[in-house]
């Protein structure tokens, strides 16, 4: 504990010595400058901005909105610039007019929408409440079995339209924004160690990589957790359910982001990686949020259970529990893969990032007898497939329709068989799996390890998504998961065997597996089983 | 010149080489279609006109009857299907049998006020669903209350096209994908000045017959041509997409000086403060203002290439040439700083 407590004051000390001087005054200057303005630009920073141009004659409301630019003409003139599409309406006092294209007929979409706000406006400037106002909708639920109904909400439909969760979720990503600038800084501060050999000469001294990675990462999860109760306490939201929300999303982040340092070459590789890592777990953690109590999948990611603490909508450990597990155990398999690599054969190697990732898989695995270490890859990668799979899910829903199915079917087949063969290729490759017995072993306990780790997050997410009895069919029967466990094993056999004993190349090698798997699934989902 | 052309030819050939740019390649295919994938779903989940057109006529909303029901009529002219009961619990036993989705009741007066009762059921996806669409209806009821009041509510006959969709192409994709390889290229520049000051190579460098500036701006070229060719690649996909894209010419000189500003900037920030991490961070730091100024000033780049994607009538060139200036003034002062590189 001492030495972790060590290496993090040194990293305080690193810090202030670098952002010693003039520089956390630009920051501040910048910091300062961006918020000012962003509040200014808050609410005029729209979709569409700058689109439309309107022209205006005579008593027209004045048009302040992002959406337009607004000319004034006289009749005539008006007409004409309407004609020469030179602009999208003309308004002549309470007379808008349009040309039937496209365009057009958006900018008076726009339009509608300000101008019904406006209106409201006035109207409730200029008149009394009741008037103004004149109607009371009262909600009532009508609840489907023997649970007590919600009491009736009255509203009033100009004044309260139903809303998505958007602005939840944008108050949601102000948590995320800091995490991410911070798990950066984290980053670097290896690099600069890695740069600087000071990471060498501190492994050679008695400290565990354990400890250095943990002492680290300790200032910096540290000032995580305070921008999180700071945010908490300025929105004021519950804090600690707030830092139960956010600790495993910051633990996640902050795994991805010791993988970055780990696996670079140069500096433009850090930049890249750091950009695809911030783009995917943004888009992971953004996108099922935006579909709070439509989808109960929205439940993968933790800023869905924020979104709902800022509605005031309850939720239970279950729903606690399934995207926060699979986080924290990403963070525990990082944390783990990355006391692996942290020595100065790895970090110092310049190769291609396909052969680092194969050397960091058997790093991982060599600790131990690869009967207890391949299986347990395979059940610790599941997350990682999950949420992969997830995201390709995403990519898929810009393709034509009939696509959609096949693309996904093909891609969650790729990256399963990825996985399960990882380790035992990882392993021929060092010699330490050469026999036939060897690879079909293996190849069975990576598919049991797979089909554990898979069964379970689907236990765990259909007991969420729906009742009992669903989940209850999928393990009661034991048939029903003898024939996946044979044909996980199949695949994953086909490609390892190919691949070490018939020297295939490998993306041959893959190639075949995942048709078949993929031939496999079409089968089953025809009704084959 | 030949020696600059050597270090450009020699940073182009180590990103070829790393592989590392299809990442960058990569992202911005991902943030396009997921970004559009997401915007689908949100559309036909939170868009009253996108559920109405694909399903219409499927929601089925029980009304109870009365004579001066206007509601009702203004509810099956949105385009939802009206079934008519005579009382409130002949339409709750109509709900329960499955055979309408919720339930208006008779407006009643109360206090000068007109009171509704609606009836949705437990279920969050489909009562939110359901209060969507009746949102318009229940705004127009709203204002016939108004009227009889006296009060006239103007622009009410405003109708035009859903826009979400244009509007996010225009505003925010080719934005995207035209300015996110200038961000890109800042970064590049960011880490190969300084990655030659880190490795101590610079020195190195410097003993070929090639100035200190023009070291610098051998990196900058060779970010802005990486830059350039991906926003070529993006114009070509969009237009072969079918979406419509006038100014192609500007839209690229935009692109290419916008991408010189970003490496410019991201080049001073490297000369001022020599090491990635710092540089980095004070780069994405000034983009941020940058682009938050500008839109202050009413001077964005994004409207800018929005407008010339359009054609529309009062953005040309010379509005390119305004973001041209300021490139040229932040190259200038980058040429009179460079020096500190070496201090």
């Amino acid at each position: 504990m001492n030495q972790i407590l060590v290496i993090a004051w040194r990293e305080v000390t690193r810090l202030r010595k670098r952002f010693g001087g003039a520089s956390p005054l630009v920051v501040l200057v910048l910091l300062a400058v961006l918020g000012l303005s962003s509040y200014y630009l808050r609410d005029t920073i729209t979709l569409g901005s700058g689109l439309y141009r309107v022209g205006v004659s005579g008593d027209v409301p004045p048009i302040r909105d992002s959406h337009f630019a607004v000319m004034a003409v006289d009749v005539e003139q008006g007409k004409i610039l309407l004609d020469q599409q030179v602009i999208d309406i003309y308004i002549n006092g309470t007379d808008v007019i349009s040309r039937d294209d496209e365009k057009s007929q958006f900018a008076v979409r726009a339009l509608k929408q300000y101008m019904e706000n406006e209106e409201l406006i006035r109207i409730g400037n200029s008149y009394a409440e009741e008037s103004a106002f004149p109607l009371r909708v009262g909600i009532n639920y009508l609840s489907a079995g023997q649970a007590e109904a919600r009491p009736e909400e009255i509203i009033i439909p100009s004044l309260d339209p139903p809303s998505g969760p958007f602005e939840q979720v944008l108050t949601a990503l102000i948590y995320i924004l800091p995490i991410t600038f911070i798990s950066i800084f984290f980053t670097s501060s290896f690099m600069d160690e890695k740069i600087n050999r000071r990471l060498t000469i501190l492994l050679s001294t008695p400290i565990t990589p354990f400890q250095i990675i943990l002492g680290k990462m300790l200032p910096y999860a540290s000032f995580a957790l305070f921008s999180t109760i700071l945010i908490a306490v300025f929105t004021k939201a519950n804090i600690p359910l707030t830092l139960a929300i956010f600790t495993p999303a910051t633990l996640f982040t902050f795994a991805i982001y010791l993988m970055v340092p780990l696996f670079y070459r140069t500096f433009k590789d850090i930049t890249f990686i750091a950009m695809l890592v911030t783009t995917l777990t943004t888009a992971y953690l953004i996108v099922p949020a935006m579909f709070t109590n439509v989808n109960d999948f929205s439940y993968i990611s933790p800023l869905t259970l924020a979104v709902k603490m800022y509605r005031n909508e309850s939720f239970g450990w279950r729903e606690y529990l399934f995207p926060s597990l699979p986080m924290a155990a990403i963070f525990g398999l990082a944390m783990f893969a990355g006391t692996r690599m942290l020595n100065e054969e790895f970090l110092m190697g310049y190769k291609p990032l396909t052969r680092k990732v194969s050397n960091a898989i058997y790093l991982m695995l060599a600790h131990s007898k690869p009967p207890f270490s391949v299986p347990l890859l395979s059940f610790f990668v599941v997350p990682i497939i999950y949420m992969s799979q997830i995201v390709f899910l995403a990519f898929a829903t810009n393709l034509p329709a009939r696509l959609i199915l096949g693309f996904t079917l093909i891609a969650s087949a790729l990256f399963e068989e990825i996985v399960k063969a990882a380790g035992i290729l990882a392993l021929a490759e060092h010699g330490v799996v050469k026999s036939a017995r060897n690879i079909i072993g293996l190849s069975f306990l990576s598919a049991l390890g797979f089909l554990v780790g898979e069964k379970l997050l689907v236990f765990l997410s259909l007991n969420i998504v729906s009742d009992a009895p669903v989940s209850g069919a999928l393990f009661g029967a034991g048939l029903l998961l003898f024939i996946p466990l044979i044909a996980h094993f199949v695949f994953t056999a086909i490609i390892t065997w190919l691949s070490i004993k018939l020297k295939f190349p490998y993306v041959l090698a893959l190639g075949i597996g995942t048709t078949v798997h993929v031939i496999y699934n079409v089968y089953v989902l025809r009704g084959g089983f | 010149m030949i020696p600059l052309l050597a270090v450009v030819k020699k940073e182009l050939a180590s990103v070829v080489r790393d592989r590392t740019i299809t990442i960058s390649i990569l992202i911005q295919l991902f943030i396009a279609s997921f970004s559009s994938g997401l915007l689908l779903g949100m559309l036909s989940l939170y868009d009253s006109d996108t559920i109405l057109r694909f399903s219409g006529p499927r929601i089925r909303i029980g009304v109870v009857n009365s004579s001066k029901n206007i509601l009702g009529s203004l509810i099956s002219d949105r385009g939802l299907q009206t079934l008519q009961y005579a009382t409130l619990s002949n339409a709750q036993d109509a709900y329960y049998r499955g055979e309408v989705l919720a339930i208006v009741d008779t407006p009643q007066n109360a206090n000068g006020l007109t009171e509704i009762k609606l009836y949705l059921p437990e279920s969050n996806t489909i009562s939110s669903l359901v209060h969507l669409v009746l949102q318009e209806p229940l705004k127009q009821y709203e204002n016939v209350l108004r009227a009889q009041k006296g009060i006239e509510v103007r622009y009410t006959d405003l109708k035009g096209r859903p826009s979400t969709s244009f509007e996010f192409v225009y505003s925010v994709l080719i934005p995207l994908l035209m300015f996110f390889p200038a961000f890109v290229s800042g970064s590049m520049t960011a880490d190969s000045l300084t990655e030659e000051v880190e490795n101590n190579t610079i020195q190195t460098l410097l003993s070929a017959p090639l100035t200190l500036n023009g070291m610098v701006g051998a990196k900058i070229i060779s970010s802005i041509i990486l830059s350039i060719l991906q926003c070529i690649a993006w114009l070509t996909l969009l237009q072969w997409n079918g979406v419509a894209i006038q100014n192609t010419g500007w839209i690229l000189l935009l692109a290419v000086v916008v991408a010189g500003i970003t490496s410019t900037f991201a080049a001073l920030s490297a000369v001022l403060l020599k090491d990635r991490e710092r540089s980095q961070f004070i780069y994405s730091l000034m983009l941020l203002t940058a682009a938050a100024i500008s839109t202050l000033l009413n001077l964005s780049p994004i409207v800018t290439l929005s407008r010339l994607a359009l054609g529309d009538a009062y953005t040309s060139g010379w509005n390119v040439l305004i973001f041209a200036i300021f490139l040229a003034g932040l190259y200038l002062v980058l040429y009179k700083t460079s020096r500190r590189l070496l201090v």
